[in-house]
């Protein structure tokens, strides 16, 4: 019975998100992908947000060499459904829409993978570094798979930054 | 210089800083104070501010954030202080010595400041109490 739900959310929003997305798959009950492209990316996460009232779990970065990958974590309740929308931003040119300028919620998950990662997202109220120390150099990001810990040495701190 | 020799002899009074520590060094210091080992029966008491304190007592892999502030916090300690690398953080900077945001152990950080800095090391993750006080009790016949 719960399988025969599943599938009709998906038909659901298949048809309704039809023009904006790029793919949409279920690999297993109770998830749906969804891959969409940057600019598309905040108009369907808030879409998903405030017309399925879905809950925002958290936002993950990850680098994928040809580009980063947000993939963003939304909890349908009603439904017991979790759904992904995956999107590739190429380093070519890194930015993205920001969501948190509507939806404070997104906002520190943002400032961590713009630190971390350096995706510009634009529109962001507040684009300060969220875990790094002040003091990192700027230009660096840790988490990408083309950063070694030997690209920052003493010398690339600048510890008049750090407040002291 | 007898006179500060004598001052290092008894009432120990020490400056708790933790630079990035995961605070179990933190939590084994209080041991310390609890009625089994009460530290403070030889006068070994832990103080509020750096400027009363003979001894720093540091733990954790110092990382770009607390660097600045293990310096200032060195600075205002009167000399001659003896420094305790706390921990295998403080030591070494442990498991977390390859991670991008570790500048350093606390060795090498406070060396660039002071290359005479007296420094005890207590490993361990975190040290035993006994250990704790075995180190104290060396770094002080050193000075």
């Amino acid at each position: 019975m719960a399988k025969k739900k599943n599938v009709k959310v998906m038909d659901d929003l298949k048809k309704k998100l039809k023009k904006k997305i790029i793919d949409i798959s279920k690999p297993r009950e109770k998830r749906i992908y969804i891959r969409v492209t940057p600019e598309r990316a905040a108009e369907v996460v808030e879409y998903l947000f405030k017309k399925y009232k879905c809950k925002f779990c958290t936002a993950t970065g990850i680098d994928m060499r040809e580009g980063i990958e947000i993939i963003y974590h939304l909890a349908r309740e009603d439904k017991n459904m979790v759904i992904n929308v995956k999107t590739l931003v190429p380093y070519s040119n890194l930015e993205i829409e920001s969501i948190g300028k509507k939806i404070p919620a997104f906002r520190w998950i943002e400032r961590e993978i713009n630190e971390m990662l350096g995706v510009d997202f634009k529109g962001h109220p507040d684009m300060r570094r969220l875990l790094l120390a002040d003091s990192f150099p700027k230009g660096k990001f840790p988490l990408r798979k083309d950063f070694k810990n030997s690209d920052v040495t003493d010398e690339d701190y600048d510890y008049e930054r750090s407040g002291i | 210089m007898d006179i500060l020799k004598k001052s290092f002899k008894k009432s120990i009074w020490v400056f708790h800083l933790s630079t990035a520590a995961c605070n179990n060094c933190d939590i084994e210091v209080l041991e310390l104070l609890t009625p089994r080992y009460d530290v403070e029966r030889f006068g070994i008491k832990l103080v509020g501010s750096p400027r009363h304190a003979d001894a720093l007592l540091v733990c954790g892999s110092v990382n770009a954030h607390a660097k600045p502030r293990l310096l200032e916090v060195y600075r205002q300690t009167p000399k001659p202080c003896l420094v305790v690398a706390f921990g295998s953080c403080g030591c070494s900077s442990g498991i977390f010595r390859d991670s991008y945001s570790i500048v350093g152990p606390v060795d090498k950080v406070l060396k660039e400041e002071d290359p005479d800095v007296k420094i005890v090391y207590i490993p361990g993750c975190p040290p035993k109490p006994e250990a704790m006080i075995e180190g104290i009790i060396k770094g002080l016949e050193a000075i």
